[in-house]
């Protein structure tokens, strides 16, 4: 035996402790100075807690189902934006996207411009552009198809230049090399090979259409959310919560069918 | 004869100061079985694309069948570049497509737009395209979807496609240099007796010395960008090659692994190795 080799201690880690420790204790402090800034006392919470619990038990319970078949039609509505929403969306989205990819289109200028447009719609929050529309429009449905479309062509349009520049270069030069026009490298290149992704994220924005256009129902932009803000407003919390598991229902009804659509064609 | 392809000084530099190619000057005859060789990095990719302008050359002079292909732009550009067939290392079929159309792309530059869409092909390009489809043993797998093809069966619907364009020079850029050996022999063979019967001048990439050995009509050495052999197989001798592939030996592929790939053919065996693999199948 080798005492020497024993009591050399061979490291397993080649980074130093103090690194993550460092990063641990900045993430602390952030969450004490934040708790500590907006006055929140978790004691308060915690003791508020059961009066939630009572209240929504109390109120809530039982849900009044008697008004169901009323809710059809706002049902219908909101469903019915998510669908146009994300079919308008899809077709400017494309276009945007293909203006936007570096293999679409070699114009740089266009694409930054494209692109700085593309995350303005993005980044304001679809909420906010529905209590903007709804200043201008006024209460109805087509604010939320507004908000909806402005909100889904930024993400869209960003998910679908991704993917765009995901096909290899490769692919069209075979039809650049043999003298097709871009146009042609766009429909029989791009497009067969964009498919599938574009299944997907159709699919997916549609999937979060449906939550935003219950969401879009508080701000009074139609729907079945406009019910449930009447029916709280109202304290007919008994009919709110009829509406809330609707709600839920049809969430989950739409993951289901998109899930299925997916398997089947992607 | 007046040279189909006729290349003066070509130059590519990448850059500020990588020079590809270092002024190539070279004439190109109508039926030649051209073989480029050179290690890797020489330069062979980007002088086989200058010529259709994949790349654009930084100077020199491309002429292909009268017309000075370096200036071109647009439809002109796209026009000459229909007479020009080209295979690549990795195919660079539209995989989602299936086999038969894929083989049609090579007509599109002959077609409208709202044809090519709506699948409105001409009879004869259809007619051609499955019976190249036959000839290479793919009429079994026509309306396949590309992306199912093994990689032999993918090169030899690229050589399909690059025919139907009904060109008069045929480039292929490492046509086998990602197949197995077996694929390679059937596709390179393939290549060739193909562009034989079309009289198709061809230049091909290669690294495997065997192949160009055995095929062609005419063997081009590059090396950093220059022109350091040009002449028939008999005058390429081991130590050209060595001189070639000096300092990058490990990738004179000399002898390929293929078992099936005999050194030297007489003409008799070589007319007998010749008949197409049709119906061969390399999986």
């Amino acid at each position: 035996m080798n005492n020497k080799a024993i009591n050399y201690k061979i490291p397993i880690d080649q980074r130093e402790i103090k690194r993550p420790l460092f990063i641990m204790l900045s993430i602390f402090a952030l969450l004490s100075f934040s708790v500590y800034y907006l006055e929140i006392s978790f004691i308060e919470m915690m003791m508020g807690l059961p009066n939630f619990v009572m209240f929504f038990f109390q109120k809530f319970f039982p849900p009044n189902a008697e008004n169901l078949q009323h809710y059809i039609p706002a049902v219908i509505d909101t469903l019915g934006y998510a669908v146009i929403s994300t079919y308008i969306s899809t077709i400017i989205a494309f276009i945007l996207g293909i203006l936007i990819s570096e293999n679409t289109n070699k114009f740089k200028t266009l694409q930054v411009v494209t692109r700085g447009f593309v995350s303005i719609l993005r980044n304001i929050p679809f909420i906010i552009w529905g209590a903007l529309l709804v200043y201008i429009f006024g209460i109805g449905g087509i604010v939320g198809v507004f908000a909806l479309i402005l909100v889904t062509v930024g993400f869209l349009s960003k998910s679908y230049a991704e993917s765009i520049d995901e096909i290899s270069g490769d692919k069209l030069e075979a039809l650049r090399a043999n003298g097709s026009s871009y146009l042609q490298i766009l429909f029989h290149g791009v497009i067969p090979e964009f498919i599938p992704a574009w299944i997907n994220w159709t699919l997916f924005a549609f999937e979060i259409n449906v939550r935003a256009s219950v969401v879009l129902g508080l701000v009074g932009a139609g729907g079945i959310g406009v019910l449930i803000d009447t029916n709280i407003n109202l304290f007919k919390y008994g009919e709110a919560i009829t509406i809330i598991a609707v709600v839920v229902i049809i969430i989950l009804l739409t993951e289901l069918v998109t899930n299925s659509i997916r398997k089947r064609f992607v | 004869m007046n040279p189909l392809l006729s290349i003066k000084n070509l130059v590519k530099v990448y850059g500020k100061d990588t020079r590809a190619l270092n002024g190539i000057s070279l004439d190109f005859y109508p039926g030649e079985f051209i073989v480029v060789i050179g290690p890797s990095g020489a330069g062979k990719s980007t002088f086989i694309r200058c010529i259709n302008r994949l790349v654009d050359p930084s100077e020199g002079e491309i002429v292909f069948d009268g017309q000075h292909l370096e200036k071109l732009t647009g439809r002109k550009l796209r026009k000459n570049r229909a007479g020009i067939g080209m295979i690549f290392q990795h195919y660079n079929l539209v995989g989602r497509t299936n086999v038969i159309k894929n083989v049609l792309h090579g007509q599109l530059s002959n077609l409208p737009l709202y044809k090519s869409l709506l699948g409105l092909y001409r009879h004869e390009d259809k007619q051609e395209a499955v019976e190249l489809l036959k000839k290479v043993g793919l009429q079994d797998q026509i309306y396949k979807r590309a992306n199912e093809l093994s990689g032999g069966q993918m090169q030899r619907v690229g050589i399909c496609r690059a025919i139907l364009q009904r060109p008069k020079l045929l480039l292929a850029d490492e046509p086998i240099a990602s197949l197995d050996p077996l694929s390679a022999n059937i596709v390179m063979q393939q290549l060739h007796t193909i562009s034989r019967e079309k009289q198709l001048t061809c230049i091909v990439n290669l690294h495997q010395v065997d192949y160009a050995k055995k095929y062609a009509t005419r063997i081009i050495g590059i090396k950093q960008g220059a022109v350091v052999f040009d002449g028939v197989p008999s005058q390429l001798t081991e130590a050209m090659i060595r001189e070639i592939y000096e300092g990058k030996e490990s990738q004179m592929a000399l002898k390929n692994e293929s078992p099936h790939l005999p050194g030297a053919l007489t003409d008799n065996e070589r007319s007998h190795a010749m008949p197409m693999a049709a119906g061969q199948n390399d999986e």
